[in-house]
């Protein structure tokens, strides 16, 4: 036990914590840690609005599987945190916030930069502390990792009053935590996974249908295993990208409402669903009355709340995701063993729906550059390793769609809050957390001019990001949704951004290198330029057809029987037997 | 629809009043009614919490409140029976 300012002892405890890098902004009541921040061996990376340091904390979390950690003042700094801390809970990542408060006497009174963060913060923080007392700060800080790293993932704030940072304290950070209301099952009960399996054995239909708890519970290798054991189909959720390769003869792509024609079909169609880490979101099942009726349901989650939540569970598995389908892969061996399906016809189907209803995309008759190419062109030249980190709106779908991922924590988006401006600050912390692979930023012309201030962060601070702005002037998926559903009347979606702003020139005043594209000839030789320069940011500005539609789609609310491959055009549904 | 009361034992902290209220109301569920008291553990309080929830809302309800780091243990009184229903942290959901 050694005394210390409270500032001090924040520090020591975030040192403890294993803390190696922070993103943040001081400000008033944050300003006693910046002090002993100053001579830590943690690195402190000064960005330029709240917000980025939210999502790079995000963006290092899913690249490495640490917490990420942001740090900001009272009011405003922690307002502006609001954001990608709602973002982490929706996508179940690990992030500690650090926040300084006013002073404990001038809590309630309305004092200059205060504003209740805790309680802002509530409603979404998987928790949050306001400490004014300095002999809190060690524990709170090590339960706040504790917290915010096992069971489900999530954001965990930490208030901290600067009378107590600036206050004399004892330090000592705890060997143990031990919360009476916190204890996540991590090993799931033995006669759940019998049952599970006894279901799979039964099945002629079933479909692994994987979400992002498989990449938070690192079980890629597992479910690799457990796939190939059954042979049956898998589908990977937006969360799941990369959690089983693309490549793999089983894998039937992405579900949901832009979701490939064989795995939509694959869910709607089966007898049982195997759930892995997925939560039964809008987005994958459609209207939910109609989705997957004649299917049973196993559900493996290590949040017991998202069983049954959307839809009710036949088994439950309660537990880590490793730990489950680790033990699933020997039960099920023993069932199969007894009785072994016959999913050579399910299979048949699966794959003749595969082969014709590809992901696919026209190529614009008026000569300007398909995005989807571009798209497709960047995931091929960046290789199997390359992250990948999109904004949200088409091009977050066509990055999903046209990338091959192969690898888990190599695809990283905003899924379930949907936040414009994610790309640039969460590749930016993904490449503090990998420095030594390439990193692509796919973005939206909208979405960069939210967020893109950090690039002079990443410029400054030797983060070299590759940034391809998928230029089509225009918000392009409310766009097509003016198309789709409003007779084309494009209210205030034009941006305009192929005349205002310049964005090679924008890159080029924040210190990274500018380029533009505009011709699909020049896109390999503009993506290898880019792949060239690692000393530097890079921004392309790749000016594409507007009109491009992300296809298939399934229309919010609409029956996934419903899915439409092009405007007005189902699936000849005819010709498939099914 | 019957009237079931949550016996939930909290740690006795600042704020965990506004995360249960909040709770309810973030999920959109009624609050039919609610009395907190203190326990003869000075550090641990129990909330009183009456609902017009049944089933699968009430699972649902349950679960959530589960979840809160500040919630020990639910307990579900259950209209007419003897022995009321116990939830620890980690209720097993076989619905």
């Amino acid at each position: 036990m050694s005394q210390m300012t409270g500032a001090s002892s924040l520090v020591a405890s975030l040192e403890a914590a294993g803390v190696d890098v922070m993103f943040g902004i001081p400000g008033g009541a944050i300003l006693p840690a910046y002090d002993p921040i100053f001579s830590s061996s943690i690195r402190h990376i000064l960005v330029r609005h709240e917000q980025g340091a939210g999502h790079a904390a995000t963006g290092y979390a899913q690249v490495t599987g640490r917490v990420g950690v942001c740090i900001a003042t009272s009011g405003p700094g922690a307002t502006n945190l609001v954001t990608p801390l709602a973002d982490a809970a929706m996508d179940s990542v690990p992030v500690v916030a650090i926040t300084g408060q006013v002073p404990s006497v001038a809590i309630g009174t309305d004092a200059f930069q205060e504003a209740d963060i805790r309680g802002i913060t509530m409603p979404f923080a998987k928790h949050n502390y306001l400490v004014t007392n300095p002999a809190d700060i060690p524990r709170a800080i090590a339960e706040a990792f504790h917290i915010a790293s096992t069971g489900r993932p999530g954001p965990v704030l930490v208030d901290i009053a600067k009378d107590a940072l600036q206050a004399i304290t004892d330090f000592q950070y705890p060997t143990s935590v031990n919360l009476k209301g916190y204890n996540p099952k991590t090993v799931p009960d033995n006669q759940a996974i019998l049952d599970a399996a006894a279901l799979i054995a039964q099945s002629s239909k079933p479909v692994f249908y994987v979400g992002g708890g498989v990449i938070k519970a690192n079980a890629s290798k597992e479910l690799l295993e457990l796939a190939q054991l059954l042979g049956a189909p898998v589908v990977t959720t937006l969360m799941a990208r990369g959690a089983f390769p693309d490549s793999h003869p089983l894998h039937l792509g992405m579900p949901g409402m832009h979701g490939t024609v064989a795995a939509v079909t694959a869910l709607q169609k089966s007898d049982l669903l195997i759930t892995l880490g997925a939560r039964f979101d809008d987005r994958v099942t459609g209207k939910l009355s109609t989705f997957a009726q004649n299917a049973k349901v196993i559900h493996a989650d290590v949040d017991p709340a998202e069983i049954g939540k959307n839809r009710f569970a036949d088994v439950a598995v309660l537990g880590d995701l490793k730990n489950t389908i680790s033990a699933l892969i020997p039960a099920l061996k023993a069932a199969l063993a007894k009785s072994q399906p016959d999913l050579s016809a399910w299979l048949r189907q699966m794959n003749s729906l595969k082969s014709t209803y590809p992901l696919g995309y026209d190529i614009p008759t008026d000569g300007s550059l398909s995005p989807q190419y571009v798209i497709e062109r960047i995931g091929k030249i960046s290789g199997p390793h390359a992250i990948v980190a999109a904004g949200v709106g088409q091009h977050q779908m066509w990055a999903s769609q046209f990338v091959s991922y192969e690898n888990p924590r190599t695809w990283l988006n905003s899924g379930g809050l949907g936040t414009m401006g994610y790309a640039v600050p969460a590749a930016m912390g993904a490449k503090v957390g990998a420095p030594d692979t390439t990193v692509w930023a796919i973005d939206g012309d909208g979405c960069f001019q939210m967020t893109n201030q950090e690039l002079t962060t990443c410029a400054l601070n030797n983060i070299p990001i590759k940034v391809a702005i998928i230029n089509n002037e225009s918000l392009g998926m409310v766009r097509q949704w003016q198309t789709l559903f409003y007779e084309g009347r494009y209210s205030n979606t034009s941006l305009e951004s192929k005349r205002v702003p310049n964005f090679p020139m924008l890159a080029e005043a924040m210190g990274c290198v500018g380029l533009s594209c505009e011709r699909a000839e020049d896109v390999d030789a503009t993506i290898e330029k880019a792949m060239s320069i690692n000393d530097q940011p890079v921004v392309v500005d790749f000016r594409v057809h507007r009109d491009a539609m992300v296809w298939p789609m399934v229309a919010a609310g609409a029956s996934n029987d419903d899915i439409k491959i092009a405007r007005e055009t189902a699936p000849d549904w005819d010709s498939q037997e099914l | 629809m019957a009237q079931h009361t949550l016996e939930v034992l909290v740690e006795n902290s600042p704020g965990v009043l506004a995360r249960v209220a909040g709770l309810f109301s973030r999920r959109a569920y009624n609050i039919e009614r609610l009395s907190v008291g203190p326990t003869a553990n000075p550090e641990v309080s129990q909330m009183d919490i009456v609902v017009n929830l049944e089933g699968h809302a009430l699972e649902q309800v349950i679960a959530q409140l589960d979840k809160l780091i500040n919630v020990i243990s639910i307990k579900e009184i259950v209209p007419n029976q003897a022995t009321p229903a116990v939830h620890d942290t980690q209720p097993d959901y076989q619905n």
